[in-house]
């Protein structure tokens, strides 16, 4: 058998147009079946699973260089940054005091009101490891995946604010819509009057938005936004944004105000996964309990 | 002077591609795009992808045809975290184009060549654009045409070192003269 293919003498295939328009009918097909349906996760999952491997061997050799880098750092520079890392952890560990003693009387209260506790977190770092290569979207890949218990829809922090949300989890890797991506959205609270809006990412870089916004809600620049915690995805008190100027409508009947995240949004290399260490069934009943003491 | 041709040409032309070579070099190809670029310079990155598969369209069109550029370009997709599909049906309509054109794309030289292939290395980035719109993703950041442009002219380098690299059979190689 020669290795190189010749011409065959007699051709016994299709002609180039109908093989072409099969194709073009197959990746119309997928773009159908990929965008209004979610049956095509495990090829995807299962393709990442082979290319992920090497992309972390290519990406090595870039590691290695910036380890090297980081390597010959001044031995004053160390040091003071040293100094000022373990100032930081002492204020830090003061506010977690501080942060513990509240949480332990809101426990308390909580139980008086008849309440449900709120859900607890734990933070699992991660790293990002690849940026969206894809012109549309505020996406990133992080260095966790379903091997490490990570789940679709838990919430990315970073030390400043939240970052975004898990879409997709790979075998080792997962994607993290940025909070900036054109369909994120968080619901928040306005610190300084507990007003309850959602903030939506517009594909930008350094900017949300808060796209149905009251004709007369109070809203002023400077102001802070927290999340609200009502809708079960986040954690209710993880800042989000603040807000840099208010619209007034035009031509419609609702204002706009243009805000900017408070954490890092794509600017850090390392986030936070928080991972629910309460499972949602037992919320569930403690709800049902609730309800069934209060119809008492 | 040196007057070596950038074609491969005489003895050389009885070693066509084989079926190993061209897909190992389309997969280098490939994994030249996962490398980690910079944030900053990703949409000048060319897709590497696409010229080794329109090379090889152009040199060999009978072995890398319109199953390889489906099946890259599904990778692809992967790769970038897009919907499915959509990198395989541009890639497969730039070798369709460039298999109809084959004959003629042969008799240029390599600036030429790239001349030529210039609107197919745009115009995948703008269909890709244009889909993305289509579908209602949102607004296109048109900077990523670019890197059609930045394969364009990236385009004579590629060829001359997929030539050298390749255009030799291993047992026979020859001293340039």
């Amino acid at each position: 058998m020669s290795r190189a293919p010749h011409a065959p003498l007699f051709i016994r295939e299709m002609r180039l147009p109908t093989r072409f328009s099969l194709y073009i009918l197959v990746c119309l097909f997928l773009l159908g079946m990929d965008a209004r349906y979610a049956t095509l996760n495990s090829v995807r999952s299962g393709l990442n699973a082979i290319i992920h491997p090497v992309q972390i061997a290519l990406a090595q050799p870039w590691e290695w260089l910036l380890g090297m880098g980081g390597f010959f750092v001044a031995h004053g520079e160390l040091a003071s940054e040293n100094n000022r890392l373990k100032r930081q952890q002492e204020l830090l560990a003061a506010s977690l005091g501080d942060r513990i003693a509240i949480e332990a009387e809101n426990t308390q209260l909580r139980a008086l009101m008849a309440l449900p506790p709120r859900p607890g977190f734990t933070l699992l770092p991660g790293e990002i490891i690849e940026a969206s290569t894809d012109p549309f979207t505020r996406k990133v890949i992080i260095n966790r995946g379903s091997e490490h218990g990570i789940a679709a829809g838990w919430p990315v922090v970073d030390a400043n604010g939240l970052v975004g949300q898990i879409t997709r989890v790979y075998p080792w890797s997962a994607e993290v819509s940025l909070l900036t991506d054109r369909n994120q959205g968080a619901p928040v609270q306005n610190m300084r009057n507990g007003l309850r809006i959602i903030v939506s990412g517009q594909g930008s870089d350094n900017f949300l938005e808060v796209r149905f916004l009251d004709m007369h809600a109070d809203l002023q620049p400077g102001d802070l936004l927290y999340t609200s915690g009502i809708d079960g995805i986040y954690p209710a008190g993880i800042p989000v944004a603040r807000v840099v100027n208010t619209d007034p409508p035009h031509h419609t009947p609702f204002a706009r105000a243009l805000c900017q995240p408070l954490g890092g949004v794509g600017r850090y290399r390392h986030m936070a996964i928080l991972v629910p260490t309460a499972p949602p069934a037992g919320v569930e009943k403690h709800l049902d309990a609730a309800s069934m003491k209060k119809s008492k | 002077m040196n007057t070596r041709p950038l074609l491969p040409q005489g003895a050389e032309l009885v070693h066509p591609p084989t079926r190993k070579k061209v897909y190992i070099s389309l997969l280098l190809a490939f994994s030249f795009t996962l490398l980690p670029w910079m944030e900053q310079i990703r949409w000048l990155v060319p897709d590497f992808t696409l010229m080794a598969l329109l090379y090889w369209n152009i040199r060999s069109p009978r072995i890398a045809s319109l199953s390889a550029a489906f099946s890259l370009g599904l990778l692809t997709d992967v790769a970038r975290g897009v919907v499915f599909g959509l990198n395989a049906l541009a890639y497969c309509i730039a070798t369709f184009i460039v298999l109809l054109l084959q004959r003629r794309l042969e008799g240029f030289d390599v600036p030429r060549q790239s001349l030529q292939l210039s609107p197919i290395l745009i115009g995948k980035e703008m269909l890709v654009l244009a889909l993305g719109l289509a579908m209602g993703r949102g607004d296109a950041d048109w900077r990523w045409l670019a890197a059609g442009i930045v394969a364009a002219l990236l385009w004579p380098l590629f060829a001359w070192l997929v030539d050298r690299l390749t255009s030799q059979a291993p047992a026979t190689r020859q001293t340039p003269l």
